[in-house]
């Protein structure tokens, strides 16, 4: 006898719907997996038949074939264990046939018969053809964020053997409702399956830090506000202890929430990755990813042998990626960025396949103006002119090049550090933050920093002091004709959260100043 | 290599010995004690008993001194034996003078000028570059060759003015170097390197070929010292390598001037502490040229009006006094004696910075030492919009320079 069972797979982190066809014949009892599996799956077959013999359901002693169509494409994960066991149990008449033609099936099982959480439920639920969807109960809110129908949480195959053969309905989900994450979250840590962590991956993220808590730093400040107004790329440079990372953790309360679509888009990439959601449904918020300058390339940017990962530079996709101790990183996997800088996207090429992930992201970097740290203030460097360009040789310039801001920042005055906490709270620049980017909106753009060159010509008129400043700067040879279109980026920005339509000598004039930083980078300190 | 042509000159043999590793001067007197240098040479292949783990014996059979006579010859680098002419009897009289000494350009300048050390640190501020410049092109100018040692920072900056004032009838400048003479280090400073040469020369006691390597530094600054009548430190750091040289002159008896700098700088710590311990201040040309015997003291030759004396605030000394052109003078700065105060602003937040006048209140704000923009944005409260547009006014005016995010008066 033959079932067929709707499932799904994700290949990058793109879900494919997948049907699992099971034939249960007479001839000499074997259980076969075809439709290029990979490990996992084919590990299924000892899963499925503990589970199902665990569950004190009958197994077959037939000839039992598994077919995982479509059978050119190549299928990973556990996920499939649960719509094998259950159209094996169809097809072996152990229950009726009919019930399970619209029910799309996710899940992995254990031993026991229990079904666990699988990753990239997302991106699972948008392929999954079914009008219902039975997916884990820890991933159900996940599921139901996204899924048309009805999704049903189920807790083992039991449970599921149970609703087929009638005798119990199908659990409701407990998505989508605002305040669910935390009873979700109770469950999840209360049910006990041996130990087995439910999302590998970063640990939940907590609370946003503000703006509030930061004393002192104004150009620090200004320059967050600015990068997160225009969009620019950051580059943060300064002693160790001048608050580099400390005003990174805070660009993202300074970013306007996520739209629906780019909420689905970035849940859809975490999803993917295993990286927990909050609360269980969408993110709302910018996220913020900081990888460690140990990451290799292709952490930062995705990818893997078996089962395409999204990379760090992904899951900061519409929010911000944070390179600290930028210096550190290897130049290899630096140079890695640029391409999808500038595409916003990253294709991963392997032999097999290639894959596609979304990488639009605010690249925030931190470094040392060289080893000593103590690089900007004239006169106090004590590195030898090798050491300090063997370190600064890390970043080529064409990554340099794409930071629009480049600001020098300063250890601050322990007079400031013990001064109370006065400085404006994020909502309040979050607020300018948002004016200014609808500004850039009535000119097309998603912000400043994507503006076409001609557009931005166009829309920064430059007051005449503005003109002789630039010219007199470009004159001395301190700006370039690629810093001069930098300058006028920034510089419109600046103008959009004065609210002027004038790009003026002053605008001009702060550009210079978020830029300065770059001069702490280049050769040639002293003569 | 065996076949040495016997019509090759002594200085050759002592090029070959010099070109050994790890070849220091004090070796180098000791094999050249005994006999010529063609003798020391034919020792060192032999065995010499200062030789003992072989060391020279096995780099000698690399080096042959028919080519590296050849290349000296082609690269135009002089070879001078202690005690023969050209060698400068000035430096032949040291203790510890070279027995062998390499040179690009004319070494008899070095017996026909007066000579001035100048040293300082790699990282130098504004204010030590701009010093350094000066004291280089005035001596010059007062016929005074300067000796420095062709580094990054004071050493240049020196010899930039030096070069400057040489091609308008100024002395000769003296470089005195650690490599060989055919690789010029820093690379950045390669330009400067031929122009000394060119117009003085540039000394060393290392064969063409020889890498700058660590250790030859604090002797080639013995060499300096042994050099200069006079060492002028223009600013360095509290350890810096310019004591090596200030060591050197110390135990030679050369007089050894500072110039004092900002008590806040750490460039200036170390200059700051010689004064403090008994060298004597310099604050213009005439100070040195009086340590000199070419001035008297209080009879200024160079000395420009309108400069204060002894007793008047020295702060405005360090930042725009005598050691700084006089021309610049756009905006008359605030005087202020007191040391503690000076990047102290009186203007408090928002508020006076209004009543003076954004340029005012950023002026007085950044007082007389670098100053990052953090700073001035807390002490005058203006926005940041408003201080770059300040400054970069001020700039345009030539009052402050500004580099990776600190300010200073030019």
């Amino acid at each position: 006898m033959i079932a067929v069972v709707s499932s799904a797979t994700v290949v990058g982190a793109v879900g494919h719907p997948v049907s699992v066809e099971v034939h249960v014949s007479n001839g000499l009892p074997g259980f076969t997996v075809v439709g290029l599996p990979d490990a996992a799956v084919r590990e299924a077959r000892d899963r499925v038949r503990a589970a199902i013999l665990s569950s004190g359901l009958p197994w077959p002693l037939r000839r039992v074939t598994v077919n995982l169509a479509p059978s050119g494409l190549r299928k990973g994960g556990a996920g499939l264990d649960l719509p094998i066991a259950v159209g094996l149990l169809l097809a072996s008449g152990a229950l009726p046939t009919p019930v399970a033609g619209n029910v799309s099936f996710v899940g992995e099982l254990g031993l026991d018969g229990s079904v666990r959480h699988v990753p990239a439920v997302i991106a699972l639920a948008d392929a999954a053809t079914g009008r219902r969807l039975v997916v884990p109960e820890p991933d159900a809110a996940e599921a139901a964020a996204v899924f048309g129908g009805p999704v049903a949480g189920v807790g083992s195959l039991r449970q599921v053997a149970d609703v087929l053969a009638g005798s119990a309905p199908w659990p409701t989900s407990r998505g989508k409702r605002p305040g669910s994450g935390a009873s979700a979250r109770g469950r999840r840590a209360g049910r006990g399956t041996a130990g087995v962590p439910d999302h590998p991956g970063a640990p939940e993220v907590a609370e946003v830090p503000d703006l509030a808590d930061v004393r002192g730093q104004r150009l620090g400040r200004r320059a967050l506000e600015v990068a997160a107004a225009g969009g620019h790329h950051l580059l943060m440079v300064g002693p160790p202890g001048s608050g580099k990372t400390m005003l990174a953790a805070r660009l993202p309360s300074l970013l306007p929430s996520l739209t629906a679509e780019q909420a689905l888009e970035v849940s859809r990439v975490h999803s993917a990755a295993g990286v927990p959601l909050p609360g269980d449904v969408l993110i709302r918020r910018p996220p913020l990813r900081a990888p460690h300058h140990g990451a290799s390339a292709v952490s930062l940017v995705g990818g893997g042998t078996a089962s395409m990962r999204p990379g760090e530079i992904s899951l900061a996709n519409h929010g911000v990626l944070f390179l600290d101790e930028m210096g550190e990183f290897p130049a290899a996997v630096l140079d890695a960025l640029r391409q999808p800088m500038e595409d916003g996207v990253v294709r991963v090429s392997r032999a097999r396949s290639t894959v596609t992930f979304p990488a639009r992201f605010l690249l925030v970097g931190a470094m040392n103006p060289c080893p000593c740290g103590d690089g900007m203030r004239p006169g106090a460097c004590r590195c030898s002119d090798t050491q300090r360009s063997r370190y600064l040789r890390r970043l080529s310039a064409p990554l340099l090049d794409r930071f629009d801001l480049a600001v020098p920042l300063q250890v601050p005055e322990a007079s400031e550090l013990l001064a109370p906490a006065d400085g404006e709270p994020s909502a309040a620049v979050a607020g300018r933050v948002a004016a200014a980017r609808e500004l850039a909106a009535a000119r097309g753009a998603e912000c400043n920093a994507s503006l076409s060159a001609a557009a931005l010509a166009d829309a920064a008129p430059l007051s005449p002091g503005a003109r002789a400043l630039l010219e007199r700067r470009l004159r001395a040879g301190s700006l370039s004709a690629r810093g001069l279109e930098r300058v006028r980026r920034v510089a419109r920005t600046v103008a959009d959260l004065d609210r002027s339509v004038l790009v003026t000598e002053a605008h001009v004039a702060e550009a210079l100043s978020l830029r300065a930083g770059r001069e702490a980078l280049l050769p040639g300190c002293g003569l | 290599m065996t076949g040495v042509a016997p019509s090759l000159p002594e200085p050759a043999f002592a090029a070959a010995l010099a070109a050994l590793p790890k070849m220091g001067p004090a070796h180098l007197r000791r094999l050249l004690q005994g006999g010529t240098p063609s003798e020391a040479w034919a020792h060192v292949r032999r065995g010499h008993p200062l030789d003992e783990d072989g060391r020279w014996r096995r780099a000698s059979e690399a080096v042959d001194p028919t080519e590296l006579w050849s290349a000296h010859r082609r690269l135009g680098i002089g070879v001078h034996l202690r005690g023969e002419p050209p060698y400068p009897a000035a430096l032949a009289r040291d203790d510890e003078a070279p027995a062998v000494l390499f040179s690009l350009g004319d070494p008899d300048v070095v017996d026909r000028f007066p000579r001035v050390g100048i040293v300082g640190t790699r990282s130098a501020t504004r204010y030590g570059l701009g010093v350094a410049v000066q004291l280089g092109s005035e001596l010059a100018a007062a016929g005074v060759a300067v000796v420095s040692g062709l580094a990054l920072g004071v050493d240049g900056a020196a010899h930039e003015g030096a070069c400057a004032a040489f091609e308008e009838n100024g002395a000769p400048p003296v470089a005195v170097v650690a490599g060989g003479l055919d690789r010029p280090y820093p690379a950045r400073n390669a330009r400067l390197w031929a122009r000394v040469a060119a117009a003085g020369v540039v000394l060393s006691e290392s064969t063409a070929g020889t890498r700058p390597e660590q250790w030859r530094f604090p002797l080639r600054n013995r060499i300096m010292a042994a050099l200069s009548e006079v060492l002028v430190v223009v600013e360095c750091h509290e350890r810096g390598g310019s004591l090596h040289t200030v060591h050197a002159a110390e135990r030679r008896g050369i007089a050894v001037g500072a110039v004092p700098g900002s008590v806040r700088s750490p460039a200036s710590s170390g200059t700051n502490g010689l004064v403090a311990t008994g060298c004597f201040p310099v604050r213009d040309t005439t100070d040195v040229l009086v340590a000199l015997g070419l001035a008297r003291a209080g009879r200024g030759i160079r000395r420009r009006a309108g400069v204060r004396r002894r007793g008047s605030p020295r702060r405005d000394d360090a930042g725009g006094g005598p050691i700084a052109p006089g021309a610049r003078g756009v905006v008359a700065p605030t005087h202020r004696g007191d040391l503690a105060s000076s990047d102290v602003p009186p203007a408090g937040k928002g508020g006076s910075g209004d009543a003076q006048g954004p340029v005012a209140s950023v002026l007085a704000a950044l007082g007389y030492e670098p100053c990052p923009i953090e700073a001035l944005l807390g002490a005058t409260g203006l926005s940041l919009s408003e201080a770059s547009a300040v400054l970069e006014e001020l700039a345009a005016a030539g009052v402050v320079r500004g580099r990776a995010g600190w300010w200073e008066r030019a």
